[in-house]
């Protein structure tokens, strides 16, 4: 039996984080990876948040020179993409004026591998004195009177210690501890991804900085392309309550797109890299710590409830769970009610402020980008009769809006009703009291027809003299 | 690109067994079938199996486990060192 103060189950972001800040601490610190290498076997986006930059002071220190995969996704393309196929129009955008502090106004994401950065994370905390184990499955965890007391590898050799599980998504930790068998189908996705080699310099010329991509779409659960120094990956994922066959034939539908395949010959992209992995999606984390233990980061399920960034969110629990591990070995007191602190830890921080609207967020991404057949199928068409429809010569203009506004209005059966359930909900609880007079749905439906009939005779009316 | 799907991905071999299915509880719900993108998962008359080359062919992403809620698929990840290396994760 080994003694440690803090035992750290895998070396993702989160491990490595609660590692370097636990052995920054003073603790004794020791933390597994199964892998050869942190990041050989994890696969991610993967847009670095510029949050990272403000919380962890270090990140400047992230250059090509130390992650030669880097790129920054400086701008992002919408593309919309109908039942037929087509891509029906694309929007592109930077970050706006709104945006206060650098380097967000730089860039929205900074796209690395992780092959490259879990490596130069895990750094930071053998650095700080943690010590790292590779090629080392940890398989158990070690019990005393029912309490766990540390964990065990797969050669048998024990550690003791306070148990911070950094395992990911598919959580041995969380499995042994009781905290969590597996997790409940809808807070958990599966996201298969393509990567894809290009020539730099193609990537400069042909995208610019243009370097992140969604695909929204009425075919397939939204996907994303991400692009890095040399190559580009694209994937997408849903609830494993939504898949009705194998989530591949999802992703080979985007390749498959006309539009696509163009991209693809004007980059000579190929493919070159496969991957597979679960992703927890959920509205709010529970269960997240009991005797001894804490689960940060996948483990604990705090990817952000909108879009699932998770690599900010494990570092930043990864440090509440170091911060909490000191104190409670200072008070020798690791038992479940002492850890209560890191949940009030947690929910102080950015990450917390997120899962405050958690399930509204959640709750809008599977209605939307991750309903293809329910709402992208109305709401593609609907969003580029607006952007599109004006742009055109077939009519006089005046003619042409009513045009536009006409078939608008074919869509609100379905976008009023959308609206009311998932998007004034989210409004109601960022906005808290204004929002009274516009989310009472009575209110609403009760002056909708007055609303559509205005509309419409305000319209048909003029269309019929035209 | 599903065609050929296993060129896409590099192993370590070696791993001792990692997943193991216990019949008794399989309620032939199908789901493992659905989700495992590498197709490793069939079924012969009313039970499932995983394929026999399985160590040599699993991404280890867990999905089979995950939506397994009859608990019949036993999933830990490969002996360390061994198994999927994503170069460009
Ligand atoms: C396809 C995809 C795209 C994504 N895109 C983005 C993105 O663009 N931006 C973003 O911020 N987030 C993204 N995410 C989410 C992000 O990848 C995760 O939230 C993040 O990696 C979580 O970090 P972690 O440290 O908690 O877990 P992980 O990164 O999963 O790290 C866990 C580590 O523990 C090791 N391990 C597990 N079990 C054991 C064991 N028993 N013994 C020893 N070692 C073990 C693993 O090998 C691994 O290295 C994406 C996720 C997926 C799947």
């Amino acid at each position: 039996m080994k003694n440690y103060d803090v035992v750290v189950v895998g070396a993702g972001p989160g491990g490595s984080i609660a590692a370097m800040e636990a052995a920054n601490r003073g603790l004794k610190t020791i933390f597994f990876e199964r892998g050869r290498r942190p990041g050989e076997k994890n696969s991610s986006g993967c847009g670095l948040g510029p949050r990272m930059w403000t919380d962890f002071r270090f990140m400047k220190e992230l250059t090509p020179e130390v992650c030669p995969s880097m790129r920054a996704g400086a701008a992002s393309r919408s593309y919309f993409v109908n039942k037929q196929g087509v891509v029906a129009g694309y929007v592109m955008a930077r970050p706006t004026e709104s945006v206060s502090y650098e380097p967000a106004k730089s860039f929205i994401t900074m796209n690395v591998y992780r092959s490259d950065f879990d490596p130069w994370l895990a750094a930071f905390a053998t650095k700080a004195g943690a010590e790292l184990k590779t090629s080392t499955l940890v398989t158990g965890l070690l019990r005393e009177n029912d309490r766990v007391v540390g964990i065990i590898d797969e050669h048998g050799e024990k550690y003791r210690g306070l148990v911070i599980g950094a395992d990911g998504v598919v959580s041995m930790v969380a499995r042994q501890s009781g905290l969590r068998m597996r997790w409940d189908q809808d807070h958990v996705t599966l996201v298969p991804q393509y990567d894809f080699a290009v020539d730099p310099q193609r990537i400069d010329d042909i995208m610019g900085d243009e370097t992140l991509a969604v695909w929204w779409s009425a075919l397939f659960p939204a996907a994303y392309q991400v692009f890095f120094h040399d190559g580009f990956h694209l994937g997408l994922g849903n609830w494993m309550t939504w898949w009705d066959k194998n989530p591949l034939y999802y992703l080979d539908q985007v390749v498959k797109l006309d539009y696509f395949q163009r991209l693809v010959r004007v980059l000579d992209a190929r493919p070159r890299e496969y991957h597979a992995h679960l992703l927890p999606w959920l509205g709010s984390p529970g269960n997240t710590h009991t005797d001894n233990v804490i689960l940060v980061g996948d483990a604990g399920g705090f990817p952000c409830p909108l879009e699932a960034e998770g690599i900010y969110p494990a570092m930043i629990t990864g440090r509440a769970a170091a911060e909490v591990a000191a104190d409670a070995i200072s008070s020798s007191d690791t038992s479940k009610e002492f850890l209560d602190l890191y949940d009030r830890k947690w929910q102080q921080t950015s990450i917390g402020e997120e899962f405050k609207t958690g399930p509204e967020l959640a709750r809008i991404w599977r209605a939307l980008p991750f309903s293809p057949k329910e709402t992208m199928s109305w709401f593609v068409p609907m969003i580029m009769e607006i952007l599109g429809g004006i742009l055109d010569w077939s009519q006089p203009h005046a003619v042409r809006v009513r045009q536009v506004m006409r078939h608008v209005k074919l869509y609100l059966p379905q976008a009023v009703p959308f609206i009311m359930r998932n998007v004034l909900p989210l409004l109601e609880k960022i906005l808290g009291e204004r929002m009274d007079m516009l989310t009472s749905p009575e209110k609403l439906i009760a002056s909708m027809p007055e609303l559509q009939e205005a509309i419409a005779s305000a319209f048909e009316e003029k269309e019929e003299r035209a | 690109m599903r065609a050929d799907i296993d060129s896409l991905v590099t192993r370590i071999a070696g791993s001792s067994d990692f997943i193991k299915l216990d019949s008794t509880k399989c309620n032939m719900c199908g789901r493992c079938l659905v989700v495992c993108t590498m197709g490793l998962w069939k079924k012969k008359g009313k039970k499932a199996y995983i394929a026999d080359d399985y160590k040599s062919r699993c991404v280890e992403c867990g999905a089979c486990y995950q939506v397994c809620e009859a608990d019949a698929i036993d999933f830990h990840y490969p002996s360390g060192g061994k198994g999927v290396v994503y170069e460009r994760g």
